[in-house]
């Protein structure tokens, strides 16, 4: 099966220590791995105004995994976690790899185009560039 | 036409013969106001018929966008009006397929609170 790419981010109450967040980073982590998952990335955006009100407070601590797994019970398990925890007042988790997918694919074909006609792209880019930043 | 007939008897009993002077310098401004303060951007010039507009062009195909982030609210957030609602394509010139993928965006922004849904009292 192939490789699934998952974006976790969650949110804490804007009051919990930081030593909690790391506590609480490090179980999801080795949720994930015991399930045979890998965190690639974790990051912590700290504390940012939300756009709106949720639980009454207006201001969350922001926390960004990425998680890579060949199955979606990883997912199950960590959101399980995220819920049940008190701290964490929001998540979302969307799955990423097949947007990537698409992403790459897009990269390739424009990279092949412009190596197939290196002439006429370029000077139609230079052309409708000049027009464009004169009406800039 | 009211405050016409109300000005016109005040200005009688000065001059009776001069009405048609007053009025001259308003109704030569006003013809000629309007044209040279009233379309300042050239772009949308006046044609035999309406306007010709100017064509709006999609931001992410200029900026070869292969992947709309829902995570760059700042990205997103020209796409939104104040009170939170999507703007359509016809009001931002984006092409279709970034639309299909701005809209996508946008809404796992609303999700996590990056942006609202609707504004708050």
């Amino acid at each position: 099966m192939e490789e699934r790419l998952y974006d976790l981010i969650f949110i804490c109450r804007p009051d919990t220590p930081e030593a909690d967040i790391d506590k609480l980073i490090s179980t999801l982590e080795h949720a994930a791995t015991e399930k045979g998952a890998k965190i690639e990335k974790n990051e912590k955006w700290g504390r940012k105004r939300m756009a709106y009100r949720v639980h009454r407070l207006r201001e969350g601590y922001y926390v960004y995994l990425v998680v890579r797994s060949s199955h979606g019970e990883v997912v199950k398990e960590l959101e399980r976690r995220l819920k049940v925890s008190d701290a964490v007042i929001k998540y979302l988790t969307v799955r990423l790899d097949e947007e990537l997918k698409r992403q790459e694919k897009l990269k390739k074909r424009r990279e092949r185009r412009a190596a197939r006609r290196p002439k006429r792209p370029a000077v139609a880019a230079t052309a409708s560039g000049e027009p464009s930043a004169a009406a800039l | 036409m009211a405050e016409q007939d109300t000005s016109n008897p005040q200005a009688a009993p000065l001059a009776a013969a001069s009405p048609a002077a007053p009025s001259g310098p308003p109704a030569a401004t006003g013809p000629g106001g309007p044209r040279p303060g009233g379309r300042p951007g050239g772009p949308p010039r006046r044609g035999k018929r309406g306007f010709v507009r100017k064509k709006k062009v999609c931001r992410f195909c200029v900026d070869r966008v292969d992947f709309i982030d829902y995570k760059k609210a700042e990205v997103l957030s020209p796409f939104v009006q104040e009170r939170g609602k999507i703007l359509p394509r016809r009001m931002t010139g984006t092409c279709a397929r970034h639309q299909r993928w701005l809209t996508v965006a946008i809404k796992r922004a609303q999700n996590i609170a990056l942006l609202p849904f609707a504004a708050e009292l």
